[in-house]
């Protein structure tokens, strides 16, 4: 990559759902040569819905437009975005902003970089948008440290929006000013709550606020501020350009359109799929995906990202519905699916999520501090084969106490569900873990020492 | 060590790009580190000094990212993720194989000749290119000892840096001048 130079950037390593089909609403363009240029984006009709925003809708029409295609946050929490724009004053004086969340940390997460470095325009585009229906003349995106590449992407995008005059006093001809800054973050899973992410960006150590007053109305520099998730925004092209009836047509219930899934871990053909709502994780994993290797089973998977609590084999037919995930004790979350195949432990992938929470507990709150450090001590003692009755009792204890609200914001939670939906579902390997040194996967050195013995 | 007048002049210019001071503060950070290669203690007084704020605040905020370094690095240091995804794709495997060939114990100890480290790191985000791990302001995907090895060659092979500005390819650091500039 060294010497990479500015024609280069396009990708040509990107992997999964490409080109035209029905329900290809984000991707469908995807992999057209040079798509990242402005020039290729606008032959195939890009900015079009920015231009139509501008000149024939009113901000309150494409507010319209947003509330009835149903769309949902696909950040991790899934609320209705139509309603979260609700939640901007309309008569507040002075600057507001629309903040793009492109902070990405969520073990398993990539769809919002593989958006991004396929079509950093329809990013833009949709921050564009954004700005004009909340009535803010500034967007900012926050984007993680670490992603080198879409962070170049997007610099160059900006700039040719600036020299195109789509970006400055007057887009399109229009009296409405419109601009973009990018932020860069610098390695702190926490940055991805919003709120911790508006002190960030403001410059402080990210520690969540508490709320209320929520960001829509005190946010980013105390002003109001619409925040919003990568993918979230990237629809707003297509839901200007199509209407939002049409993009309801897609999904099921209350889960509508079509979602980025990250499909990674054991399966052969790892990747990001634009899928409706709706299709089972069977689909995903075993039909897109390719299953896990040859000779080996599908044994647990994380539907939503590490956070979302983990499912057995036995539940690949539950369906990517955000209310069907919910109810069977899960959730959509960030639409990172990881699989684990029946070569690996539970009890050590927990442990190595448990030590991502540890590192990234931003120490505010004291359950969250203290409990995923105890956990992750727990978890230490088991694999090393020094577990006992009284482990197993401390992670039931901690688990319960880093949930429901004793936390300040979700990480404690996440934490908490890890330990909660691994015991729940793999109790016996727990138990075969902690009280008789043995690994049920015959992956961990435990087992290897137990069998000789 | 002290910061350049191209840092310095750097630093003074990012408030502008802000509605407040305390957001410059990050940026200039990472305008120190990429020239110093880690955070000293004086470089953040001077962080301190030239955005007008607490070096007790900088220091705050330096401490809480883990993308600043607080101890020098090797010149070429790789952050390598072993967070789920990879993990379950053999990352383990390639740390061990980064800290034979490199000569190394534990992640952040520097090899002999100064030139090498490694970091183990949370979730990159490229999941679906396990394992993988950014090194010299890229990406590196699905790793194996051969691709490890042949990095590590490469940068062998190459001269070392004698200033620190100088171990970053020449396209790299003008893009992050652009970024820094905007
Ligand atoms: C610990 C934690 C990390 C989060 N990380 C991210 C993230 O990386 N990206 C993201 O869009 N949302 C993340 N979220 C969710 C955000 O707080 C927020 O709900 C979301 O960005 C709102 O956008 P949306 O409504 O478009 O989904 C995170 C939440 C928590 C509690
Ligand atoms: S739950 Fe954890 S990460 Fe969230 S505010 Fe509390 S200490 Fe910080
Ligand atoms: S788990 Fe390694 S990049 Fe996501």
């Amino acid at each position: 990559m060294a010497g990479e130079t500015r024609a280069s950037l396009a990708p040509d390593d990107l992997r999964g759902s490409h080109g035209p089909a029905r329900h290809h609403l984000l991707t469908s363009l995807f992999g057209t040569p040079d798509l990242h240029r402005l020039a290729v984006y606008r032959e195939h009709g890009g900015y079009r819905s920015l231009e139509k925003a501008l000149k024939e809708m009113t901000p309150d029409q494409i507010h319209a437009e947003v509330k009835a295609s149903g769309l949902r946050g696909r950040g991790g929490a899934g609320f209705p975005t139509g309603t979260k724009w609700s939640f901007i004053p309309k008569d507040v004086p002075g600057p507001r902003y629309v903040v793009v969340n492109f902070d990405e940390a969520e073990p398993g997460t990539c769809k919002d970089r593989y958006l991004v470095e396929h079509s950093p325009h329809l990013l833009l585009e949709g921050a564009c948008i954004a700005q004009y229906a909340i009535g803010s003349h500034q967007a900012w995106i926050y984007i993680r440290g670490e992603y080198d590449r879409p962070y170049r992407m997007l610099v160059e995008a900006i700039e040719e929006l600036r020299q195109a005059g789509i970006l400055g006093p007057r887009p399109f001809g229009v009296d409405y000013p419109l601009d973009v800054q990018l932020y860069r973050g610098h390695g702190a899973y926490i940055c991805g709550e919003e709120t911790a992410l508006l002190e960030s960006l403001e410059g402080k150590r990210a520690q969540p606020r508490s709320r209320p007053p929520f960001p829509a109305v005190k946010g980013a520099w105390g002003r109001p501020t619409l925040l919003n998730n990568v993918e979230t925004l990237a629809n707003l092209p297509w839901i200007v350009d199509h209407g939002g009836a049409e993009y309801a047509g897609f999904g099921v219930e209350r889960s509508r359109g079509t979602r980025l899934l990250s499909v990674s871990g054991n399966v052969q053909r790892p990747g990001v799929y634009e899928v409706e709502l709706g299709v089972t994780f069977r689909h995903v994993i075993m039909e897109l995906a390719g299953g896990p290797p040859p000779g080996r089973r599908v044994k647990a998977f994380w539907p939503g990202g590490s956070s979302a609590p983990v499912l057995p084999e036995s539940m690949l037919d539950v369906s990517t519905d955000l209310d069907e995930l919910a109810r069977v004790g899960s959730m959509g979350g960030s639409g990172g699916v990881i699989v684990m195949d029946d070569s690996h432990c539970v009890v050590k992938a927990a442990r190595r999520l448990i030590r991502f929470y540890a590192h990234e507990s931003c120490g505010k709150c004291t359950p969250c501090r203290v409990g995923t450090n105890w956990a992750e001590r727990t978890f230490e003692r088991i694999l090393r084969g020094e577990g006992t009755v009284a482990d197993l009792q401390i992670l039931d204890h901690v688990q319960d106490a880093l949930q429901n609200g004793r936390c300040l914001c979700g990480l404690g939670d996440s934490a908490g569900w890890v330990i909660m939906s691994t015991m729940k579902h793999f109790r016996e390997e727990y138990e075969a873990h902690a009280l008789r040194n043995q690994c049920l996967a015959g992956e961990c050195n435990v087992q290897r020492v137990g069998a000789h013995a | 060590m002290a910061l350049s007048k191209h840092a310095i002049e750097e630093i003074k210019a990012l408030p502008q790009r802000f509605p407040e001071i305390r957001s410059a503060v990050v940026p200039a950070l990472d305008i120190a580190q990429e020239e110093l290669g880690y955070l000293t203690p004086e470089a953040m007084s001077e962080v301190a000094s030239l955005l007008q704020v607490d070096p007790g605040y900088v220091e705050g905020v330096a401490t809480f990212y883990t993308l600043f370094h607080l101890e020098p690095v090797g010149e070429h240091h790789f952050y390598v993720c072993t967070n789920l995804s990879c993990m379950l794709r053999g990352a383990e495997e390639i740390c061990e194989h980064i800290r034979r060939r490199i000569g190394v114990s534990r992640e952040r100890e520097i090899s002999a000749d100064g030139r090498f480290s490694y970091e183990e790191v949370e979730c990159l985000g490229a999941c679906e290119f396990a394992p993988m791990m950014r090194y010299a302001h890229a990406y590196h995907y699905e790793l194996t000892p051969e691709k490890i090895d042949a990095l590590i060659e490469a940068a062998r092979s190459a001269r070392p840096a004698s200033a620190r500005a100088g171990v970053i390819d020449r396209p790299e650091s003008q893009e992050a001048e652009q970024g820094h500039g905007r």
